[in-house]
């Protein structure tokens, strides 16, 4: 049973994705910002992470740059998030292994976690 | 950042910050005062979250960075979509100028004092000199007192009076109950949905504003493609006109050359004329010759309630009037408005931002009925309305034409409009029809002009293919004002004049 660290400011995204990924057999983790993520992550290590770019106190390009120094986390793959367009953020953060674009659907949130976590998408119609 | 116009004379030495929102700016006299705090609040639907929107962005525009802070169960991506659709929303300012965040987590976990740390950090981290918090009410909720929501405040404000930020708190909170965090803060806006009958209109009004000298009372606002445009009101605006009247003792020709040998050579310059006349009698022909006279030094525009640009055109050029050439060069401009769903104010301040954006010095406003209509929810308004725009056009040496439509066509009694411009008006000229021998003929007649020796007899006039001709003095009727004239005795053959007495 993989698990998801997801990280967001915005509480209804969070609770959105938390269901819908225990639904789907994940186990998850959940923090509001970049400072309570990187906390998260020193109990625990998940198999990988949805970002939100655009946070309080420390944003998800900030989590991504501390996270760089760290040997321990630089295997996690990191799903970034923004309404914001991904040339956008891909301007001012590097190192994501992909990106979702605000509003997003379920599908598209449950087939990049897969694609990223290397099991293949169950539902051809729901690729990318 | 612009410097309160009132610091020269003494009162305050603040920094302003303009709201680049068109029209607050000139109700706020120049802005909000920096590192300020500031609630607005509306029922929702009232566009507070555009509101504050708009200010970040137009404030990002001018070199400058903001946070946004959201409490409300509203996402970010979903706010933006409505935003995307309005004018000033630039997506290239995100993040590096306007930054997003949601506090509500922060502030359901860490309670008031987490967020005041979020919010002191966000400042600091992104180098806001603007700061919105959207949906004060949640911060309310977490508060277990009113104490608790005035500690909250107080500290905001000591972090961004160091910080050099202003900050404009959004809330829903009803009007009616007392809310104590409104005592503390230097300024309070209220945006309102009003209905009048059927009609509904947004409004805006400022309760507070410390340091400054607001336009008071209620100022209507819409929502357009370009975000919130406020009108201020017409009689706040220029409650006192812009200037001094000019009093030039000068002529206007009226384009009509009888009439202006009647008025002593044309109508006093920076002055303004009813022109007061049945339906058909010849109000809009009038004002075309008056505007024939347009020039470079001297532009001309026609604000119009009911005649389309093109009918006019045509109207016009019927009775040799050519406009095609003035409008050409820019020296005639053609304004039309149904009187329809409108804001009394957005016309009253159309109609200044033209005379302005033109330096126009000859202005015929076609139709008074149209303000009439517009304003039928408010009609105490009216002649508060007129009289303020008349000073503002007076004071900008404008010379203006409003013609107005009598009730009846004929008879003994002129009905004119029920709206107070004859007071304003220093001129007024009656265009009347007269019924002589089964033929109705047209009159004319100075009531009033101001300083002049006007010619007060009536004159009959027509209207042809190359304009308006007056006749000699019409003294072959009697009882010409009861609108039933009878022919003189000189005129009526001998027998019949032998026979008929004289009725007066």
């Amino acid at each position: 049973m993989p698990t998801v660290l997801v990280i967001d400011d915005e509480f209804g995204i969070v609770d959105v994705l938390e269901t819908i990924l225990v639904d789907e057999g994940y186990r998850v983790l959940t923090a509001c910002n970049g400072k309570q993520g990187l906390l998260r992550l020193s109990a625990e290590k998940p198999d990988v992470i949805l970002l939100d770019f655009m946070m309080p106190i420390l944003s998800g390009g900030k989590m991504l740059r501390a996270m760089a120094t760290e040997r321990d986390y630089e295997h996690i793959p990191v799903i970034m998030m923004s309404s914001l367009r991904e040339d956008a953020v891909a301007e001012r953060c590097k190192g994501y292994s992909a990106f979702l674009h605000k509003p997003f659907r379920a599908a598209a949130v449950l087939n990049t976690v897969a694609r990223v976590l290397g099991r293949g998408v169950n539902d051809p119609a729901l690729e990318l | 950042m612009a410097t309160d116009p009132n610091s020269a004379g003494g009162q305050f030495p603040f920094e302003r910050l303009p709201t680049g929102i068109p029209g607050l700016d000139t109700i706020l006299r120049g802005g909000f005062l920096q590192a300020g705090i500031y609630i607005v609040r509306g029922d929702p639907g009232t566009g507070k979250t555009i509101f504050g929107n708009q200010f970040c962005f137009n404030h990002v525009a001018a070199g400058h960075c903001a946070l946004y802070v959201t409490l409300l169960a509203e996402t970010h991506d979903r706010m933006m979509q409505h935003m995307r659709t309005m004018s000033f929303f630039e997506p290239a300012r995100i993040p590096d100028g306007l930054y997003y965040v949601n506090g509500f987590r922060v502030l359901e976990e860490d309670g008031i004092k987490g967020f005041i740390d979020l919010l002191r950090h966000g400042i600091r981290t992104h180098h806001a000199t603007l700061l919105v918090l959207d949906g004060l009410i949640a911060t309310r909720e977490s508060s277990e007192s009113d104490n608790d929501l005035k500690r909250f405040i107080h500290e905001l404000q000591a972090h961004i009076a160091i910080e050099g930020c202003t900050a404009l708190l959004l809330t829903n909170d009803g009007r009616s109950d007392y809310h104590p965090e409104h005592t503390m803060v230097d300024g309070l806006i209220e945006l309102r949905d009003v209905l009048f009958g059927t009609q509904a209109e947004r409004e805006l009004e400022v309760r507070k504003l410390r340091g400054t000298d607001v336009l008071r009372g209620r100022h209507s606002f819409r929502i357009t493609r370009e975000g919130i445009v406020v009108y201020p009101r017409i009689e706040a605006l220029f409650a006192r006109p812009s200037g001094d009247d000019q009093w030039p003792d000068e002529r206007c020709a009226t384009g009509v050359n009888e009439l202006d040998d009647m008025i002593g050579g044309g109508i006093p310059r920076g002055t303004t004329t009813l022109v007061l006349g049945a339906s058909g009698s010849g109000k809009t022909s009038l004002g075309l010759h008056f505007l024939s006279k347009s020039s470079e030094q001297e532009p001309g525009l026609l604000f119009g309630f009911y005649e389309m640009p093109l009918r006019l055109r045509l109207k016009a050029a019927r009775i040799g009037v050519k406009l095609g050439n003035l409008l050409e060069r820019d020296q005639l401009e053609i304004l039309w408005h149904p009187p329809t769903e409108d804001i009394l104010d957005a016309l009253g301040n159309r109609i200044i931002e033209a005379v302005r954006r033109r330096r126009v010095k000859r202005l015929v406003i076609d139709g008074l009925l149209g303000f009439q209509e517009i304003a039928a929810d408010q009609p105490h308004r009216i002649g508060r309305f007129l009289t303020a725009l008349a000073n503002e056009l007076r004071v900008l040496n404008v010379t203006t034409f409003y013609t107005a439509e009598t009730r009846n066509l004929i008879g003994a009694v002129i009905e004119g409009p029920t709206i107070g411009l004859s007071t304003v008006a220093e001129n007024l000229i009656l265009l009347r029809y007269v019924e002589i021998s089964s033929q109705l003929r047209r009159l004319i007649s100075i009531v009033k002009m101001r300083d002049s020796n006007f010619d007060s007899s009536l004159r009959e006039f027509r209207i042809t293919s190359t304009g308006i001709e007056l006749a000699h003095p019409f003294d072959s009727a009697e009882a010409i004002l009861s609108g039933f004239p009878q022919l003189t005795t000189e005129e009526l053959p001998a027998d019949k004049a032998a026979r008929r007495p004289r009725e007066r």
